[in-house]
């Protein structure tokens, strides 16, 4: 006998205006369907009304866990179409900014993912105050604490602060042995990793076909990075090596994300020794009419949740038209495969191992 | 590289054969008299990139290429809502907006801003 | 301890209740600052020297809010079930001993208390089924499926007390607890009721009746304010039982140096709830399949092992 069950837009569990329509037989999964754009705000739209530099804010928007690295993506398709590249401070100061915000993405990760498999709330306050630790760090250096629009052209607003390395130095330090305390929590405790082991499980190929992206793609077993593949900024001088789980289920997708936060750690240190003198200054953010030279634009960021892709058609004072591919989109797509016989407590521990951000979904 | 309509799917075929299985985007562009609908592939061997081009009229369909590529459902939705293409051979369904029926697509250049809006 | 007058009842009838509530009530502040602390957060502050009149605030507050019962739920059986509930509780704890003559001393009390404790699960089944929608019916399934796993390990575990004793009598099993307590001589057997009281309590990590995040309050999503306070009051009550059981039959009851009975009694309860509660800050909540198999292939078989150990070692 087949029920069918709302698991509506305002949960506990969904990470924001998400509504499932569940069909169960007994206790196992049959359908799920999505029901998305509670969140839809037109940010491809209003794109082509406004002036290159005004769209900044908006995009930072469509992520408000990791909000730089969607301003960073824009402001990269734009610096693209004029022409105005960041010099070599510039890069190392990008890259040690976004690299910290992966990390607090993915303490924010950490914490929900416990939240949905019942660890009430106990992961979410420890790992929301290492995540505070490192906004706290972002404050010093851009001002705010969320929605820096920090990113201008050929730059950034404001240079990193005179102290900064014996501070990022000492937080880095600190969480460190921070991760080894949740890991030695998570990894050793039975109910954690029956909750997770063998649970939806995405093979190779379907990996491939179903076009997900980031975490989710290499917890699969694909060997693919932007960081690496379509390099950018300063990765290949840092020796970055993208993480690889082959399980596929959600434990793998924890574990990478795991091992990527250990990994940002190890590029913010040895980015911080190499880092050049000079100016990070970009262009000042008032300008009517940039430089504008190409036609079309195609732009690729490793977002924290996964792939970003921005594709713009240019023309004189604003984009044509800017096409975003944002990654939980394609994620979300996936979720009705993997879910397909499962049962219905499995639900959100795959859910959670997929790390929606609706904004990201509805753009 | 830029083809015609009707050789879209044999095109995509033969590339999906031939090591370019993941599907990063489809996208359009509104070019007032015609449309310009671009297919992002990518090989994940040898990490190329092919973008595939074609031209559309306005009110041309656009076959469904979800046989070849099983991440196409939710781009070719979203694209068929926003520019008002139909897509032929499966039925899409609505992805992001809501009572939308007989108002224009709003991705199109020739949606007026608050055409949406009902007063009163 | 006979009753030889109407007077020595009333007595007994008032001192339990402001017992239990007593418990319940220092036992809720409990909770919710030893969760808080263990989640770097204060708890209740505000109310009180150390918040601790924040329960008494929170309750006067849900009593006086109006009730809404919804249009699809069994009126009658959805209304009176819950007063049940708590009747049966608080009437289960006037069935065990306490020191310094409170209490009634039954002969067959252990029996009387295993027997009407099983009611518990029908009644909870009835109000989430009574409640008329989809999440209080699968809350309410799944604790029924619950405690087929557990209530057999749990009464097989005491069964293993009273082979030893000799008696039904729980004053006579507190008394045979005077030279070693029985955690003591049955460690397995104590493991073995103190996660089936966990699960019959239905605390995390066997909470799945009112999982958070999956079915948001489970059987409790349609009860109105009033009701709700009434759940609460009897889950306090029913953790004041368990603490009790376990304290009583298992960790020595109110024998001790130097301390009057009382008190000697409640820190043991309190002990207990202690480490109870710091069970609940730091589990991950198990998946009703694994619950299943986990009682009735490691509780069961222990629990077994436990009466032919007790049997071999102590009766003969």
């Amino acid at each position: 006998m087949l029920t069918k069950i709302n698991v509506g837009p305002i949960h506990p569990s969904t990470h924001g205006v998400l509504r499932l329509v569940v069909t169960l037989d007994g206790d196992t999964i049959v359908d799920v369907e999505p029901h998305i754009g509670f969140l839809h705000r037109g940010v491809e739209k209003l794109a082509e009304n406004r002036m290159y530099m005004q769209s900044e804010s908006y995009m930072e928007k469509i992520d408000y866990v990791a909000p730089m690295a969607y301003s960073d993506l824009y402001v990269a398709a734009v610096e693209e179409a004029t022409g105005i590249h960041p010099n070599e401070r510039a890069k190392y100061v990008r890259l040690i900014l976004l690299e910290f915000q992966r990390i607090a993405s993915h303490l924010l990760w950490l914490g929900t993912f416990c939240n949905d498999l019942g660890l009430m709330f106990t992961m979410f306050t420890w790992t929301l105050k290492d995540r505070d630790l490192i906004l706290n760090l972002l404050q010093d250096v851009t001002g705010s604490r969320m929605f820096y629009v920090n990113m201008r052209l050929g730059g950034v607003s404001i240079d990193l602060p005179p102290n900064f390395e014996e501070h990022a130095n000492k937080l880095l330090d600190y969480l460190e042995k921070r991760f080894k305390e949740y890991e030695a929590f998570l990894e050793k405790n039975p109910v954690f990793i029956e909750r997770t082991k063998g649970v939806g499980v995405l093979k190779r190929e379907d990996a491939i076909a179903l076009g997900v992206t980031g975490p989710v793609l290499r917890a699969s077993g694909v060997n693919f990075d932007v960081r690496r593949d379509y390099t950018y900024y300063a990765y290949e001088k840092l020796h970055f090596i993208p993480q690889i789980q082959t399980k596929g289920d959600s434990f793998a997708r924890y574990k990478v994300r795991m091992q990527e936060m250990k990994e940002s750690i190890k590029l913010i240190r040895s980015a911080l020794k190499l880092i050049p003198e000079g100016d990070a200054l970009g262009m000042p953010i008032k300008l009517i009419s940039p430089p504008v030279k190409e036609k079309e634009v195609i732009v690729r960021r490793e977002l924290p949740r996964g792939e970003g892709m921005i594709f713009m058609v240019t023309d004189k004072q604003r984009p044509y038209r800017l096409s975003l591919r944002t990654p939980a989109f394609i994620n979300l797509s996936a979720l009705k495969q993997i879910a397909k016989g499962a049962s219905y407590a499995d639900l959100f521990s795959i859910l959670g191992s997929l790390d929606l951000v609706m904004a990201d979904v509805d753009k | 590289m830029k083809i015609n309509k009707e050789e879209l799917i044999k095109k995509l075929k033969e590339l999906s054969s031939s090591g370019y299985n993941y599907l990063v985007k489809i996208t359009a562009v509104d070019y007032i008299d015609h449309l310009e609908v671009i297919y992002f592939i990518r090989n994940m061997q040898n990490k190329k990139e092919e973008n595939v081009r074609l031209d559309l009229k306005n009110g041309e369909s656009l076959p469904t290429v979800i046989e070849i590529y099983k991440a196409a459902d939710y781009y070719e939705r979203e694209l068929s809502e926003m520019f008002g293409i139909a897509i032929e051979g499966r039925e899409v369904k609505r992805l992001l907006l809501e009572k939308w029926d007989g108002l224009e697509a709003p991705l199109r250049k020739s949606f007026q801003w608050g055409s949406d809006y009902k007063s009163g | 301890m006979l009753i030889s007058s109407v007077e020595e009842l009333i007595f007994e009838v008032i001192a339990i209740f402001i017992l239990i509530v007593f418990f319940d009530y220092t036992f809720g502040w409990l909770e919710r600052k030893a969760i808080a602390k263990a989640q770097l957060r204060h708890g209740p502050t505000y109310l009180g020297k150390f918040g601790v009149l924040q329960n008494l605030a929170d309750i006067l507050k849900l009593l006086t809010k109006e009730n809404v019962i919804p249009k699809n739920a069994d009126k009658l059986v959805f209304s009176t079930v819950p007063l049940l509930l708590l009747a049966l509780f608080i009437f289960l704890v006037y069935l065990l001993p306490f020191p310094n003559s409170l209490g009634i001393d039954i002969s067959i009390g252990l029996l009387a208390i295993f027997v009407l404790l099983s009611f518990s699960p029908l009644l909870i089944f009835l109000t989430g089924a009574a409640s008329g929608n989809k999440f209080s019916l699968i809350s309410a399934q799944r604790s029924v499926i619950m405690s087929l796993a557990y209530e057999v390990p749990l009464i097989l575990s005491v069964a293993a007390v009273a082979l030893y004793t000799g008696s039904f009598n729980i004053a006579n099993i507190v008394y045979s607890q005077a030279r070693i307590p029985f955690i003591v001589l049955m460690p397995i057997g104590f493991f073995v009721f103190f996660i089936a009281m966990l699960a019959e309590l239905e605390r995390p990590p066997f909470d799945l009746r009112e999982a958070d995040s999956e079915l948001i309050a489970g059987w409790l999503v349609d009860v109105g304010a009033p009701y709700y306070a009434m759940a609460l009051f009897v889950d306090y009550t029913r953790m004041f039982l368990g603490s009790l059981l376990i304290s009583l039959l298992f960790l020595g009851g109110w024998l001790g140096p130097y301390l009057p009975g009382l008190i000697w009694l409640l820190i043991k309860v309190f002990v207990v709830a202690f480490v109870i509660v710091i069970i609940r800050a730091t589990t991950v909540r198990m998946r009703l399949d694994r619950l299943m198999r986990f009682g009735w292939f490691w509780l069961l078989p222990l629990a077994v092992l436990n009466i032919i150990f007790t049997f071999i070692l102590f009766v003969k």
